[in-house]
Parts: structure tokens; C-alpha cells; sequence
């Protein structure tokens, strides 16, 4: 691993590519009219979103937003090629970043509110609303997939953009976690393990209250 | 009580009338409608289960809708009303083909209700509690073997 230097954390690529199992696996319960497993993914998605949100605030480095989520004028001179791309998220695929985090907590926070259209399978939190409100919900909750499918192919067209038309290559350091060192860039600064297991169990608490007892 | 017994008895005939002479369409409409207000009346019954103080009369009336459907439901099934009526419905032909299953387990819901209508008329909630699982598993009996996935 000479010349390379650490970019993302172990906790922000599991979450990554948990994402990337969970989304597909979401959709196919769905398809299957599995939703007695749709729901349990979409509680553990919900724990996953959460558990990036709070790494987002106490995390390392480059996963916080304090640090990816750059104002227009950073965003502008970025694309006109006036600034170099900085370490870890670039201005633009931070935002990407952000739209996508979003679109999960709206969909998993909808999510907890849907009724199919029998009752029998019902987000943890359906029962606080009545069933034409949980009907209408699943219906946004269709809307939702679809957006955040559409931001995921910009995603995936933008990595490929980079690969083969910039030559950088953004996949390998999202599965080790290393890329090049970049000439006078600071490395990424490690959250420590404590806060790591603080925001897991925040997470995890939380979606268990949420998913059980309200 | 008694309007409403009525009410639902002439519901049940005129509907029930309905499905033998109504075009394919009207019927599938017809039972799709009736299977949302099934839906509905399930999800107010859960509603109150699983707020602090649930209001048996809500759940009285989810009961009663639900067991002044049930049996009807076969009714709702007349040949001609499956795939091939070119309306979207995702009633599967099993329906027709496994008659005998697809009758038994019409049969097995209307039992499944009448044991939660009663447990709601006698304000039981702790029969009601055990009543909406059996219930609830009446209907999926059905729905995974005849009806098509929404997509």
C-alpha cells in the first residue's frame, strides 16, 4: 500500500455497499410480494440511514458533512474546473451523497407508515394513521423509489465518467478504503472506535424503539 | 344493530344478484371495491389494538364489515371474471382451476371472522387480539396461492 493513504473508513464503506445489497433486496421483496421481509429490510435500512446520519455529524473526516457539503460557489468552480477535487468527497458528488442519504430517510421514514392494501402487512408505525392516509403513503412510497433510482444512475454514470474519461478510479478506494496520496492533501482523520460504537447503538436503539414499541 | 344487519343482508343479496348478471368488469370492480373496505376495517381493528386504549366499538364495527363480507366472497368469483376478463386484476386462474381448494379456504375466512365478530360483540379484547392473527392468516391463505403479485 505504498503511496496510498486512507480515504474512507471501514463503518462508511460497509454502510456503502449494505446499501447496495439492501436496495435491490428491497425492491425484490416487493416484486415478490414478500412484504412480511420487505418490512425487516426496510427496519434494518432504517438503522443504516440513521447510523450514516449521526456518522455524518461525529464521524471521520471525509464522512462528515461539516465536511463534503459545499456551498454553491464551491460547487461552480469545481465543475468549471477551477479548483481541484478535494480529498474524500468531491463537491458535487457530495451533494450527490446527501440527495441520495435523504431520499433513504424519506423512504424509510414513509415507509414505517404504509399499509398494503389488506392490512396484514403494515409499517411498524401504521397503526397511528388511518388506511386511506397508509394507501396514499404507498403510493409515495413508489413515487420515491423511483427518484432515488433516478439519482442512482446519475450516481453510477457519474463513477463511470470518472473512470473512463478522467481515469480515477473511485470504486477500489470505496472497498479498501485507500486511494493515491494526492500531493500536499491531508489524509482522512480517524473517528475513534468510542464514537463509532456510540452512533451504532444510537442507531440500533432507536430503530428497535421505532420498530417495536410505538 | 339491527339496521345494520339489514343493511349488510341487503347489500349482501344485491351485490351477491349483481355478480350473476353484471358484465366481468363490474364484478371484478365490484369485489375490488369490497376487498378495500375488508382492508380498511382491518387496518382501523389494528389501529386500536395497538393504540393504549382501544375503543371496542371501533373494532366492532371493523368486525362487522369484515364478517358481513365474508361470506360473500365466493360470489365474487363467477367464471369469465379472472385474467381473461381484460380488466387488471390480479385474481390468478387457480381460482377456477382449484375450485375446490379456492372454496375451502373461503370457507376457512368465514369461520376466522365470525370468531373475531364474536369476541368484539362480547367487548372480549383479549379474544379479539387472538382472533386478528387467525384472521389475518385466513387471508393470506387465500392471497398467496390465488392472487397475482401488485407488479
Amino acid at each position: 500500500m505504498r503511496g496510498t493513504v486512507s480515504v474512507w473508513d471501514l463503518p462508511t464503506r460497509l454502510f456503502h455497499w449494505a446499501i447496495v445489497l439492501l436496495v435491490p433486496a428491497l425492491w425484490w421483496t416487493h416484486k415478490i410480494d414478500r412484504l412480511d421481509l420487505h418490512i425487516l429490510l426496510g427496519e434494518t435500512m432504517m438503522g443504516l440511514v440513521l447510523f450514516r446520519l449521526i456518522w455524518g455529524l461525529i464521524g471521520s473526516s471525509t464522512a462528515r458533512f461539516a465536511g463534503f457539503v459545499r456551498g454553491p460557489g464551491a460547487v461552480l468552480r469545481y465543475l468549471r474546473g477551477q479548483a481541484a477535487a478535494p480529498f474524500g468527497h468531491n463537491p458535487v458528488g457530495g451533494w450527490s451523497a446527501l440527495l441520495m442519504l435523504l431520499l433513504l430517510a424519506m423512504q424509510v421514514g414513509i415507509g414505517l407508515f404504509v399499509s398494503d392494501e389488506d392490512a396484514l402487512n403494515t409499517g411498524p408505525l401504521s397503526h397511528l394513521i388511518d388506511y386511506d392516509s397508509a394507501r396514499t403513503l404507498a403510493e409515495r412510497h413508489e413515487t420515491i423509489f423511483y427518484v432515488l433510482l433516478g439519482v442512482i444512475a446519475l450516481h453510477v454514470s457519474a463513477i463511470l465518467y470518472y473512470l473512463i474519461v478522467k481515469r480515477d478510479n473511485l470504486v477500489t478506494p470505496m472497498v479498501t478504503g485507500r486511494r493515491d496520496a494526492p500531493a500536499g492533501a491531508p489524509a482522512m482523520t480517524p473517528a475513534p472506535l468510542w464514537r463509532f460504537l456510540l452512533a451504532a447503538a444510537l442507531a440500533a436503539g432507536l430503530t428497535w424503539i421505532v420498530s417495536n414499541h410505538l | 344493530m339491527k339496521h345494520f344487519l339489514l343493511a349488510a343482508a341487503v347489500t349482501a343479496i344485491v351485490t351477491t344478484a349483481a355478480a350473476q348478471n353484471r358484465a366481468p368488469a363490474d364484478v371484478i370492480h365490484m369485489r375490488q371495491a369490497n376487498y378495500k373496505q375488508m382492508g380498511a376495517a382491518m387496518h382501523a381493528i389494528s389501529e386500536q389494538l395497538h393504540g393504549a386504549s382501544p375503543s371496542i366499538d371501533a373494532i366492532r364495527q371493523g368486525s362487522r364489515t369484515i364478517v358481513g363480507f365474508a361470506p360473500q366472497l365466493l360470489r365474487w368469483f363467477p367464471r369469465g371474471t379472472g385474467p381473461e376478463a381484460g380488466v387488471r386484476t390480479r385474481a390468478l386462474p387457480e381460482i377456477w382451476t382449484d375450485n375446490q381448494n379456492f372454496r375451502r379456504a373461503g370457507a376457512g375466512l368465514l369461520v376466522a371472522a365470525r370468531s373475531l365478530d364474536a369476541a368484539a360483540r362480547r367487548g372480549d379484547l383479549a379474544a379479539v387480539r387472538a382472533a386478528v392473527p387467525q384472521l389475518a392468516h385466513a387471508c393470506s391463505n387465500c392471497h398467496d396461492t390465488y392472487r397475482a403479485p401488485e407488479h
